[in-house]
């Protein structure tokens, strides 16, 4: 990039900061329309059986009650709230309501009333009788059971089960990781009206507006031209409001009473009924010579997609391919199974399979490099890829891959050789230093279909109106939008809009908010549609000013022919001219088809202490290092990093949903759920790689989910570095690391 | 019931249910839907208030609790048309992502500089204990607070050198 930058690359604050300081702007939960009635849902308190009866009777009579829903009053048509478009195939179990229950949270009813308490009390009246059946909580438990395994996946390149039987060094790792929260602060909710003429508009902090349609449709049976999802401000999501869990059953109800109807969970139902990060037991078996260069690796993964398909198979196949993208490793087969249980439901969770597969390998890496008596590090910078290795399995070219430099920078900065050789403490309180690597994708080039349509308009007061089906989920996506198309127009931001998504309104958009995709894909067409809108204008002006094209020259809002820099006029004369004189419009509608999808590397490098004497684990110190391409806002791109941080340390260390024996769940609450909070967050530093890539805007590349991914594998290592433990499950609470550090000394101790 | 309180400067008269929370009574009698939802148990934060100069989780307060207290919401910060200092702080740092905890989290540090105005970074974090953030990592919310304080600090230092 030779020109100098003016609006790329600035840390400029939201477009919607305004309102969010002053709690002006309005969720879901904040909208309110004339007759709008309330609505709750009724969960099954048991994990697995059959309704025998629903006794509604004293609900019904509540006054206030409008209607209530079971299975015996709604569709029953089958769906799966995983499915993004049309054509996409998986297994479609889902329904509104169902007969059968599945995991403890399951949807049995749902009332509307006129006002919250009403709803709530008559959830409480609702009697209903189970037929209970065996349930199964282990996803070991499931793999043996053909009613509950789902499918398998292999991954392989060359010869890698010969290798490892044969190689001398063979390190092997096993780690379970558990289903976790997204915590979003606000809780899912969604609001649904029907028109007159019939359509049902649903107002939803959702990531896909055109999945919630397309899902609602399905779930329905409706057309899609009856069914209109809007995107509402997000109050975070995390992948958790990416599947549609709300909005079929809220667009049924309005669409059969006719009347407005708001669906809203409490914190409660939010953790046990939506979604979680897809819970997993893996082994990994790692050949590597006594140089530390890595023969062949083995990896087996059982997937836990809880009691509903959702995306088990496709987060299955996610994970595995990253394991193909950081490495260079010839032979390396990965196999995964997929399991129902009944637990609740997996989904999209920020990294996608990433986190957990990472922190099974990364762990196993530093376990070899302990197993050969060598500095992780070292034995990390003789495996990773250097920039356009092609990937192992044949996947979408790595591109311009820098996770050599973030280890290299990093290690300095965080001055990782000095930390690492300190001597241990001896004491209580013990401090250990570990680092992880990681990758992600940038969109679903070479998976999916992977394309948007975005029109781009200039109007008589100069100002751009971009059109798309974008969403902001807190991130800054329509603040990234703005800079590139201000950037191309040498604009300010606030004379660029740039609107969200509405399935009335928007130009298709193949993904939505997903696969980290946003700025690498979304954010090449915003520049693809400015460019070209900005030759329309160009072009036009030539006309009006009879000049040459090349002559033409757009400076800070003035356009001029370069002859006579003294008659200037504002952009929006010009438009007005060209709409006077010539009849046309200054405006664009153009698709992008993704061509790339190249490797966003993330390195996190770790200091912790551990407590020998509670098993607590402090993280004092966090350097995430990224290979960024190119930040359009450096400002957000450190509060993606350190958010992630946040969640990747609960994922290490506090953070689970898991159940009792009954299958009833134990976390139910963010009293007994723990994220972490502003006096365990450490400090993080970021330092970012700016190296450019080549499909990106600008060079910019993904960097949302691949921040969350290195932590967890980094806090274990240090963990490990502090202690010497081995640390085989998620998270490592203090009864785990405790039991890890007793088991440790009998050992040390028989074989003294 | 009866409810006489003072709510962002201005007495209020009202009749609320007496099992209502202060919660319902701001968002759904006041209309100031500033104030969130998280967890309705004490646990996020999110609809922090300051009641006589202490923050307060407004969905553990029932309503008629507050009769004859002086209550702060959100919408209280922005005076005349100019955003307080923390606002424009929280602006200024990207102390803000999806924007939910930031309500309740701009409450919790007001109350803490106002019976502090010169809080150590320990002391802001402790303030901020009951305030969960899942977007940012609470790093630069931290970051804008240390500097509102320091640019409060900045005056009064040059006063004491002059």
């Amino acid at each position: 990039m030779t020109n100098k930058l003016k609006y790329v690359g600035k840390s400029v604050p939201m477009h919607d900061v305004m309102d969010k300081v002053t709690g002006e702007i309005k969720y879901v939960g904040d909208m309110k329309l004339p007759n709008m009635l309330y609505a709750k849902l009724l969960l099954s308190d048991i994990a697995h059986g059959v309704i025998k009866s629903i006794d509604i009777s004293k609900a019904q009579a509540l006054k206030g009650v409008v209607k209530i829903y079971t299975y015996e009053n709604t569709p029953s048509t089958s769906y799966n709230s995983h499915i993004w478009y049309d054509g996409l195939k998986a297994i479609e179990d889902e329904y509104l309501f169902s007969k059968q229950v599945r995991f403890y949270g399951d949807r049995i009813a749902a009332v509307a009333a006129e006002d919250k308490e009403t709803a709530e009390r008559a959830i409480s009246l609702i009697k209903v009788e189970y037929e209970k059946l065996p349930h199964i909580i282990s996803p070991l438990e499931a793999k043996e059971n053909p009613e509950y395994r789902i499918t398998s996946k292999e991954i392989k390149s060359g010869e890698p089960e010969n290798i490892i039987q044969t190689a001398e060094i063979v390190v092997e790792t096993a780690l379970k990781t558990q289903k976790v929260h997204h915590a979003a602060m606000e809780t899912h909710i969604c609001l649904a009206n029907k028109e007159l003429d019939g359509t049902v508009t649903i107002w939803t902090p959702c990531q896909v507006a055109f999945q919630v349609q397309l899902v609602v449709c399905t779930a329905l049976g409706l057309p899609k031209d009856k069914v209109r999802a809007i995107k509402a401000a997000m109050g975070g999501s995390f992948g958790g409001k990416g599947q549609p869990v709300l909005e079929p059953v809220c667009a049924y109800m309005a669409y059969d009473l006719g009347k407005p109807v708001k669906l809203y969970m409490d914190r409660t139902e939010c953790i046990i009924a939506t979604r979680t990060r897809t819970a997993t037991i893996g082994n990994v078996s790692t050949a590597v010579d006594a140089e530390g260069n890595i023969l062949a690796r083995d990896i087996k993964m059982l997937v836990d997609a809880g009691a509903y398909m959702t995306n088990g198979e496709a987060v299955a196949l996610a994970m595995g391919k990253k394991a193909f993208r950081l490495y260079k490793i010839q032979n390396q087969r990965y196999t995964a199974e997929v399991v129902y249980t009944n637990t609740p439901i997996g989904g999209a969770c920020r990294g996608y399979g990433s986190p957990q597969i990472h922190a099974l390998t990364e762990i196993n890496i530093d376990a070899a490099a302990r197993r050969l008596g060598m500095d992780p590090v070292k034995l990390r910078l003789k495996n990773l890829f250097q920039p356009y290795d092609k990937d192992s399995i044949g996947g979408p070219a790595l591109g311009n891959a820098r996770v050599i430099q973030c280890v290299e920078k990093g290690m300095e900065v965080f001055n990782w050789k000095e930390k690492r050789e300190r001597p241990k403490a001896i004491g209580r309180y013990v401090r250990g230093v570990g680092m992880a690597c990681a990758t992600h994708g940038n969109g679903y080039y070479g998976a999916y279909q992977d394309y948007i349509t975005m029109s781009l308009m200039m109007n008589e007061k100069g100002e751009i109106i971009l059109n798309s089906g974008i969403h902001d989920l807190g991130c800054g996506t329509v603040t990234t939008m703005k800079q590139i198309v201000s950037e191309v127009f040498d604009i300010p931001l606030d004379k660029v809009t740039a609107v969200e998504g509405d399935t009335f309104k928007s130009p298709f958009d193949s993904a939505g908010t997903q696969a980290s995709r946003v700025t690498f894909v979304c954010g090449a067409c915003a520049l693809k549609a400015a460019e070209q809108t900005r030759a329309k204008l160009v072009h036009y002006a030539s006309r009006i000013l009879g000049c040459a094209e090349e002559q033409v020259v757009l400076e800070n809002g003035m356009i001029y022919a370069s002859d006579q820099p003294d008659k200037k006029q504002a952009y929006g004369d010009m438009v007005t001219s060209i709409q006077k004189t010539l009849s046309e419009k200054v405006e664009v509608s153009c698709t992008y088809e993704s061509p790339a999808n190249p490797a966003s590397y993330a390195v996190n490098f770790v200091e912790a202490e551990v407590d020998t004497m509670t098993g607590m684990v402090r993280i004092l110190e966090v350097l995430a290092v990224h290979d960024i391409g190119k930040a359009i806002n450096p400002g957000f791109v450190e509060g993606q990093i350190q958010g992630a941080i946040q969640m990747g340390i609960g994922f290490a260390l506090s953070e689970e949903i898991s159940v009792d024996s009954g299958g009833i769940v134990k976390e139910t609450n963010l009293g007994k759920y723990h994220i972490v909070n502003a006096p365990d967050m450490p400090d993080v530093k970021v330092m970012l790689i700016e190296e450019g890539e080549e499909h990106g805007p600008y060079g910019a590349k993904s960097v949302g989910e691949v921040s969350t991914v290195a932590i967890a594998p980094a806090i274990i290592n240090a963990i490990s570095n502090a202690v010497d433990i081995d640390i085989t499950a998620l998270p490592a609470t203090p009864e785990r690391v405790l039991e890890a550090i007793k088991r440790k000394n009998i050992i040390s101790e028989v074989r003294q | 019931m009866i409810l006489d309180f003072n709510v962002n400067g201005r007495d209020y008269s009202i009749e609320a249910d007496a099992r209502a929370r202060l919660i319902d009574v701001l968002r759904e009698d006041l209309g100031l839907t500033g104030t969130k939802e998280g967890c309705g148990e004490g646990e996020c934060g999110a609809c922090t208030v300051i009641i006589d100069g202490l923050a307060v989780n407004s969905c553990l307060v029932m309503a008629h609790q507050t009769r004859g207290k002086r209550i702060l919401t959100v919408e209280s910060l922005k005076q005349d048309g100019e955003l307080d200092s923390l606002q424009k702080s929280f602006i200024n740092n990207g102390a803000v992502q999806c924007g939910y905890c930031t309500p309740g989290m701009l409450m919790s540090c007001k109350a803490l500089l106002m019976r502090n105005p010169n809080p150590t970074e320990h002391e802001i974090r402790e303030a901020i204990e009951g305030n969960l953030c899942r977007c940012t990592g609470y790093v630069k919310i931290i970051n804008a607070v240390k500097e509102v304080v320091k640019e409060s600090k900045a005056p009064s230092e040059e006063d004491h050198h002059e």
